[in-house]
């Protein structure tokens, strides 16, 4: 189920808060509370996707079996074998359903066989849910988090519908103490409502919108039509637009929906576009996902406190595993390569030399690394790639610009001017800096624009609901 | 310097000012909440449904009927979206309101493909190349069929531009150049009849797709002319005719862009040669044929006014000139724009015999349709044809299953879209 369809939002939604809240909480126990949203969780799963429902339940009780085994055994080598043994359990599944037919096409191409493909629809979240699961089972054994003994808890840590397809990659230290004693008030349910209004509005107000103009453009640079400069340029930007605002927003309405229920969820986007270089990019776009590669593979490969060769090879196999998480294909590899050769580039010999620039040069350069490393991320073949590198050279078969790209330029101009705004912190800025200068006024101000603003944030993302079928989000794939 | 009494009373007072607004515009957030999606979710739970989209021209989708087997397969979910979405209280408000939202907010040139332009509304639809040949492959594999059937036949096509060509801004979509390059020399045995400088803007409906048919005569070297000029009819037309009005019409783009328009003028044309025509029209439950008027005043006023010319939607509609100077006759496999068209050319010929292929499949045409010696066959579609040539019903020529006439060509436009998926992926 989508957060931006009607189904989600007056249907399933409606009934999940409002049965969620008259559960009855004995002793304040949230038992009653955690069962309701664990079964909301798995039909909101199954509504997609009914078999993968037990892939995914499988993988948990792994996770939490292994937990207790792993406490059981504390300060024993067996735990170490069971974690291991958890490990490859929980990656084996990543990689059965993910990158099997990966592995077989790259052995039919080499060997000249004819293997056939398992053609497997990719489960739903599972490089979500994976990780989530690896970081409870890692951080059990290294002492970080306490054992959880309640598997109703686990599967509500591992199932919670706000962030189980797509994100923020919640670790379990972070929600240890909500999955059993978290508040709630109005002020965190306002707040709530808030973020994801927001975030319902960024996706099916903005990315869809812009959808439809990266898929025009793809048309015409990949399937034969107009294959220009002007074409491939607005091609980037939409997409850049795009995918922040289609993969930002699901993590706003992620994290407030857990905020309607009490969850606080870690933050995951942190005005990415207006970094002043890629590392910089990278301590702000998908941040659970950095953090965890970071802190799970990274950091257990020697971090930079090794030789500076083996460190140049710890950044290339980070980044070539987290290309690879993003898609099983060779696009996807190249793609961390680039990343990683580019971070390197910045660390050794860029670093001061970026500081030194004027800001918007340097967020001409972030910008320039980005939109150049979606021709990989996006392009479906490698052949694409090379094609749209030749055509933002000028050397498409349409030159620099025709009649369409212009068309759409001009058609889409104030819609992504808007959006380039918005991707700035300058929204935010003046909010605050308004508050503070007018004060108490300012209060009054925001206490009665801030609803109106909501309520028409709702009113026309339902009429975008209503009325369009455009309605993918790129994250989903991965 | 510390602060006074004062100052520490006027700061206690000032944040318990902001802890009341900010309390205030918590339950001001909740309430929009709850008034929006709360009141939405007990009207759409409550309120009663619609038993057709009107703008849309369309009934709403059923709510599904779950079933193990619909619920394993997603089916049941995916109707479900459909039923929500379709059925939704206030539908038609939230429809325009996203327009004007792209249109008039966001200043987007189009909405969905779908324009507001100097010459009324229409659809950016770019030429799908790979479709555009498959057109061809099927208008060669008929010519040949036919050719190899009966003698002497004369074969023509043409295809209607889209109105968005004749838009004064340089839309992107149709390209006749293109397609022009595109059909060169893909069919050798048949003339090719260029229509695009036939046509101005004001030829088609603002607010549809389709042609005027008071438009068509009008000028010199217009759509009619250039048809019998090709035709070798010219001197049997006469463009004597009278035009008549038969009520307003508001065609299918203000429906689909949810966007009000003032509506067109639904006018025919008749002459006293025109007069002396009458048709016959295939009926697809009984087999036979049923003689009518070549305008029906009565769809004038039905869901689709377009339904004046010829009764719209028909798989044979035989035009009989009894006052016919020749004997020859003139099949026209085509979509809905002939419907307009044909009858202005009836006088020329013995009969005009239209073939819409949409709806009767090609290998029971000659239970109802017999080809004449020396007749001219045109091929005549507009460019949505062009793009979705599956819809037409010409199968391979060792039938798998009994063909049948379909007003409904659904199921086999969906098994001949399926078949044309494998063969791209292959």
């Amino acid at each position: 189920m989508l957060f931006s369809s009607i189904t989600f939002l007056y249907w399933f939604l409606p009934l999940v808060v409002a049965v969620y809240y008259l559960v009855p909480r004995p002793g304040g126990s949230l038992l009653w509370r955690n069962l309701w949203l664990f079964l909301a969780s798995i039909f909101f799963y199954a509504w997609g996707e009914p078999l993968y429902v037990l892939v995914m339940l499988a993988q948990t009780v792994v996770g939490w079996l292994s937990g207790l085994l792993i406490e059981h055994w504390r300060g024993k080598p067996i735990a170490k074998l069971i974690l291991l043994i958890s490990l490859i359990a929980e990656l084996s599944s990543l990689l059965f359903f993910k990158y099997t037919d990966f592995f077989i096409s790259n052995l039919n191409r080499l060997f000249n066989s004819e293997l056939a493909l398992l053609a497997l629809a990719l489960p739903l979240g599972i490089s979500f849910y994976t990780f989530q699961i690896l970081s409870y089972s890692i951080d059990l054994y290294k002492g970080k988090v306490q054992v959880q003994k309640n598997l109703l808890v686990f599967l509500t840590y591992v199932t919670l519908f706000a962030q189980l397809v797509a994100g923020p990659i919640v670790r379990y230290a972070l929600v240890e103490q909500q999955l059993t004693s978290r508040q709630h008030s109005l002020q965190t349910f306002a707040d709530g409502i808030r973020r994801f209004s927001i975030g319902l509005a960024k996706k099916v107000l903005i990315a869809n919108t812009l959808g439809q103009l990266v898929s025009l453009a793809r048309f015409n640079l990949h399937e034969g039509g107009e294959q220009s400069l002007l074409f491939a340029l607005l091609f980037l930007s939409a997409y850049t637009l795009q995918i922040y605002y289609d993969f930002s927003g699901y993590s706003d309405m992620a994290i407030g929906l857990g905020l309607l229920f009490g969850f606080h969820l870690p933050e995951n986007f942190d005005h990415p576009l207006v970094a002043k270089s890629l590392t910089d990019f990278w301590r702000r776009w998908h941040m659970t996902m950095s953090y965890w590669f970071r802190d799970y593979v990274y950091i257990p490969l020697g971090g930079n406190r090794v030789s500076p060769a083996r460190h140049l090879l710890n950044i290339f196999l980070v980044w070539m595993v987290t290309g690879f998480w993003h898609g099983a294909g060779w696009n996807f590899i190249l793609w961390g390569l680039f990343m990683a050769a580019v971070l390197i580039l910045e660390k050794y010999l860029l670093a001061k030399a970026l500081e030194r620039l004027p800001v918007l040069v340097s967020h001409l350069y972030l910008l320039v690394v980005v939109m150049l490393s979606w021709v990989l991320f996006e392009s479906a073949t490698l052949g694409q790639a090379q094609q749209l590198l030749l055509t933002l050279l000028g050397m498409g078969s349409s030159g620099l610009a025709g009649s369409s790209s212009i068309y759409y330029l001009l058609s889409y101009l104030p819609l992504m001017l808007l959006a380039t705004f918005g991707s700035t912190t300058l929204p935010v800025r003046a909010v605050a800096w308004l508050e503070k200068r007018a004060g108490l006024l300012g209060q009054r101000l925001r206490a009665g624009l801030e609803p109106a603003f909501i309520a028409l944030l709702l009113v026309v993302a339902t009429a975008f609901m209503v009325d369009g079928s455009f309605n993918p989000f790129i994250y989903f794939r991965f | 310097m510390g602060k006074t009494v004062m100052d520490k009373k006027t700061d206690n007072s000032n944040t318990a000012g902001a802890d009341r607004l900010l309390q205030l515009r918590n339950k001001l957030n909740l309430g929009a909440f709850i008034l929006i999606i709360g009141a939405l979710f007990l009207l759409n739970l409550l309120a009663p449904k619609p038993a057709v989209l009107v703008s849309e021209r369309r009934p709403p989708a059923e709510l599904p009927k779950p079933s193990l087997s619909s619920i394993w397969n997603t089916d049941f979910m995916t109707d479900f979206e459909k039923y929500a979405a379709d059925n939704f209280s206030f539908r038609e408000p939230l429809r325009t309101l996203r327009a004007v939202t792209l249109l008039d907010v966001l200043r987007l040139s189009d909405k969905d493909g779908l324009y507001r332009g100097a010459a009324g509304a229409g659809r950016i639809q770019a030429l799908d190349a790979d479709a555009v040949l498959d057109w061809a492959r099927l208008m060669e594999q008929l010519q040949a069929d036919l050719a190899a059937q009966t003698d002497g036949l004369s074969f023509y096509y043409a295809i209607i531009p889209d109105k968005s060509i004749y838009d004064n801004r340089d839309l992107p979509g149709y390209d006749a150049a293109e397609l022009a390059r595109l059909l060169d020399d893909r069919l050798p045995g048949v003339t090719a009849i260029d229509l695009t400088n036939a046509l101005v803007a004001t030829d088609y409906y603002r607010t549809d797709l389709h042609w005027d048919q008071a438009q068509l005569g009008q000028r010199s070297a217009d759509v009619l002319d250039v048809l019998a000029e090709a035709l070798g009819c010219q001197e049997r037309l006469s463009k004597d005719y009278t035009i008549l009005e038969a009520g307003s019409f508001t065609g299918v783009y203000p429906g689909q862009l949810a966007i009000s328009m003032p509506p067109d003028q639904l006018r025919y044309l008749t002459s006293p040669a025109l007069e002396q025509i009458t048709a016959l029209y295939l009926n697809p439950q009984s087999g036979q044929f049923v003689s009518g008027p070549i305008y029906d005043l009565q769809a004038a006023s039905g869901r689709d006014g377009y339904d004046l010319f010829l009764r719209g939607a028909q798989p044979v509609v035989i035009l009989e000139n009894p006052l016919s100077e020749t004997d020859r006759d003139l099949y026209i496999f085509r979509d809905s724009y002939s419907s307009s068209l044909a009858p202005l050319l009836a006088p020329a010929y013995r009969r005009v015999i239209l073939i819409d292929l949409r709806y009767i499949d090609y290998r029971v045409l000659p239970e109802y349709v017999s080809f004449t010696a020396n007749a001219d066959v045109l091929f005549l579609y507009g460019s949505q044809i062009l793009n979705d040539p599956d819809i037409l019903l010409i199968q391979a020529k060792e039938p798998t299953k009994a063909p049948d006439i379909l007003l409904n060509s659904t199921n086999a436009l969906v098994a001949r879209k399926a078949s044309r998926r494998v063969k791209q992926a292959s």
